[in-house]
């Protein structure tokens, strides 16, 4: 018998047939082992995944005037939208700001967008992926489960062009401060986020199979989501934030958009640039006063946590409040339990899939 | 002997969809846990057992809507069964749709690449393969055009390309090798046979009896989802054959098959010509006969029905195809420009001293309309024509010839070189 290529590694050795294939659903066991396999299957399909979300960007923007500028241009437009209104028609100004760093806010506005963008178009796209590509997994046995896995790794590749480019202007243009060694937690950021949007676009698209609402319900719940996420406002600049406190706590990507803040703006920015504004707010509430003392310690040297400290414990714990380092490990806490969640719905759910498309 | 000398055994195999009025029968089915039954099942499939060992070939037929593909599918795995259970030994390749996943805004080449991965293959071995590919799709410069540019046929040919590039273990076709022109047909029918012949395990279904003959050593006819008939290949196709025939005319519904190209509204309602039966002969006697010798008269012999004379003047067609669908005879009423009058007839064919050396051969005969052009119907004889043969002769049929020993006839002169 001749052979011209090798058996892929999960097809069973000469001689002996493969498991017995039953009507029965994969039990815990197994999807226990699938689970613990992902990255062995990813390495094993990084062609497919590789050559699919290549052909995904070139059929996005080959042939189109601006190519690869269009992912930039979209989330561009929300930014400049939003920027306008908020800041402008809704006199949401930065009057202490030194001279030079008018753009905090819109540097703010402008990384929670280029987030929220990948986030949110992973989500609407992904929601409909198994149904849209309803004939070729009814004709072609192939792992089903890396076609969401494109649709956030396109996006994924779409926010790195973002990234770059904020990054890019920092470096090459005055408008803020270029980040430094906190650089390095991009890869982690990235890798988290991924995990996080993957799980959930198995979850939305499984249920899309079996109900064609969820795409329609996503829709509203992104838009919805967008707004509840600190991605146009400052939760810590709200007079009434504490009493909503532990519901933005709650929100994952509250986060890991707060994450790439301090990645990408710095810490120190955070709380000192951005928030200046707070004194004129003139916060009644308790929690501001507080936030105003620190941020003041701040611009006389001191670090956060030693002006933290100065104030004393009574500050309220906010969103802001607590470092980068607590934000990405409650964050990589949701990535991973979202992925496992969705990672087990969709390899119960798989084999019907050709049945309901 | 072990189990283990099967590539393939389905035990018990069955399969059901579940249909769902609406997305509200089956919320309330969900909510409730399972206790309002909101769907209706459908069985597509059921209790099918066979069991195959490597270098065999099994064939599936049956009418539309029988179960053939959805047998497939299961065992290609992109669908899960209801009950019962199967195990393969080897790699599997199916191919159950040509150019399943091909985009149509990219070159025939980057979609080459593409299919390949998606079945499972590395970027090296598709890089590998490539040339082998493109040579046999045979699309000239096209392969570097877009593929919203080929015609169909174009693109079938390069979804099979790709598709038999694979080197399974186990192939799964689901009726695809009727694709193109006859060239690239004979190109696929070659390809599959080597398959075979390196001890690959085929199973495919088609409607083409005569490839269901000739490529399979087994077959199955399935009825309903159900397995009708199990056996050799002549045996199973015999079997649906002869209940295709007893219900003929009855109005069943099911007899698609052997109409295959019903232009939809025009025929609808009017009965067509049909070939009630089609036997050989030792020409001039009632002997049956299908295993001769070269030199023997033989004589076809066709019953046929014309309801409307009138309207639908026929022609009756045969030939004789050797197994590599090489066709080495070819006959029809309207070629020699013979009349075929009446509501019904027989019609003989007399083929006095049969030329054919040994092999089998098929005979198809055929129900054409008055041009010759159209098929209404295949007829599919009861059994194949075998040739046997008792003398060292080779090739394909016997020359008319003679030899002689001559002393007049002295070397030729060299021509002058102009």
């Amino acid at each position: 018998m001749s052979k011209t290529s090798p058996p892929p590694a999960d097809s069973p050795p000469e001689g002996s047939p493969s498991a017995w294939v039953t009507s029965q659903p994969p039990r815990a066991i197994e999807i226990l082992r699938r689970l613990i396999g992902f990255p062995v299957m990813v390495v094993r399909h990084r062609d497919l995944i590789t050559s699919s979300v290549k052909r995904e960007l070139a059929v996005r923007f080959q042939g189109t005037l601006l190519g690869f500028l269009w992912p930039l241009v979209h989330p561009l437009f929300i930014f400049a939208v939003y920027y306008f209104i908020f800041t402008k028609l809704l006199s949401f100004k930065m009057p202490n700001l030194q001279p030079g760093q008018e753009s905090a806010m819109g540097v703010y506005m402008f990384i929670g967008v280029v987030v929220w963008a990948s986030f949110g178009e992973s989500l609407g796209r992904g929601c409909n992926i198994i149904v849209e590509n309803g004939n070729l997994i009814k004709k072609l046995a192939f792992p089903s489960e890396t076609l969401p896995l494109n649709i956030v790794l396109v996006n994924v590749v779409t926010m790195i062009f973002g990234v770059a480019m904020f990054l890019l202007a920092t470096f090459a243009t005055p408008v803020w401060k270029a980040p430094g060694i906190e650089l390095l937690w991009i890869p982690v950021l990235l890798t988290l986020q991924t995990l996080f949007t993957y799980g959930l676009v198995l979850i939305l698209s499984t249920m899309q199979v079996f109900l064609r609402d969820t795409a329609q319900v996503v829709a509203i719940g992104v838009t919805v989501w967008m707004f509840l996420t600190p991605l146009f406002w400052v939760p810590e600049a709200i007079p009434q934030i504490a009493q909503y406190q532990g519901f933005i706590e709650a929100n994952p990507m509250n986060h890991i958009v707060y994450a790439w803040r301090e990645v990408l703006m710095g810490v120190e920015s955070v709380l000192g640039e951005v928030l200046n504004y707070t004194n004129d707010l003139a916060i009644p509430d308790h929690n501001g006063k507080l936030l105003v003392e620190i941020t003041r310690l701040v611009s006389e040297g001191s670090t956060v946590e030693q002006a933290r400290a100065a104030v004393g414990a009574d500050l309220v714990p906010l969103s802001m409040s607590h470092s980068l380092i607590d934000s990405i490990r409650i964050f990589a806490c949701w990535a991973v339990g979202m992925f496992v969640t969705g990672f087990s719905l969709f390899s119960l759910a798989q084999r019907r899939f050709a049945d309901e498309v | 002997m072990s189990s283990n000398e099967y590539s393939l055994e389905v035990e018990g195999l069955s399969k059901s969809y579940r249909m769902y009025q609406s997305p509200f029968r089956r919320i309330t089915e969900v909510l409730s846990g399972g206790r309002i039954k909101g769907h209706q099942e459908f069985t597509a499939l059921s209790d099918v057992n066979f069991k195959m060992k490597p270098g065999t070939s099994l064939g599936l037929c049956g009418a539309n809507g029988a179960g053939k593909s959805t047998l497939l599918k299961v065992l290609a795995g992109t669908t899960a069964p209801s009950a019962g259970r199967y195990r393969m030994k080897g790699r599997v390749a199916s191919l159950l749709e040509l150019g399943a996943g091909f985009h149509l805004d990219f070159t025939g080449r980057a979609n080459i690449f593409m299919n390949g991965i998606m079945m499972g293959y590395s970027r090296r071995e598709m890089e590998g393969k490539m040339d082998e590919i493109i040579e046999f799709a045979e699309l000239g410069s096209y392969i570097d055009e877009p593929v919203r540019t080929y015609s169909s046929g174009m693109g079938l040919r390069l979804g099979f390309s790709v598709a038999v590039a694979v080197d399974p273990d186990i192939l799964i076709i689901d009726e695809v090798f009727a694709v193109g022109d006859m060239y690239f047909q004979k190109k696929c029918v070659d390809r599959i046979y080597d398959f075979k012949r390196r001890g690959k395990t085929i199973l495919f279904c088609s409607h083409s009896l005569y490839d269901i003959r000739q490529m399979c050593d087994d077959a199955i006819w399935l009825k309903n989802g159900n397995v009708a008939a199990i056996g050799n290949s002549v045996f199973a196709t015999n079997e649906y054959t002869s209940f295709q025939r007893d219900h003929i005319g009855t109005g069943s519904g099911t007899l698609s098959d052997e109409y295959p190209d019903i232009p939809g509204s025009e025929t609808r309602g009017k009965q067509l010509p049909r070939i009630v039966d089609a036997r050989m002969y030792l020409i001039g006697t009632d002997v049956e006969a299908y295993e001769i010798r070269p030199g023997d008269s033989i004589e076809l012999r066709v019953w046929w029905e014309n309801p409307d004379p009138k309207g639908t003047p026929i022609n009756i067609g045969t030939g004789l195809l050797r197994q590599d669908m090489t066709t080495c005879a070819g006959m029809g009423t309207h070629l020699d420009g013979v009349k075929l009058e009446g509501p019904k007839g027989c019609t003989v064919l007399q083929m006095p001293d049969m030329r054919l050396l040994a092999g089998q051969f098929l005979v198809p005969v055929l129900m054409m309309d008055g041009e010759g052009v159209h098929k209404y119907q295949e007829y599919l004889m009861p059994e194949n024509l075998v040739v046997r043969n008792e003398t060292k002769e080779l090739g394909l049929f016997r020359m008319n010839h003679t030899w002689e020993h001559r002393h007049d006839l002295p070397v030729p002169a060299p021509k002058a070189v102009i």
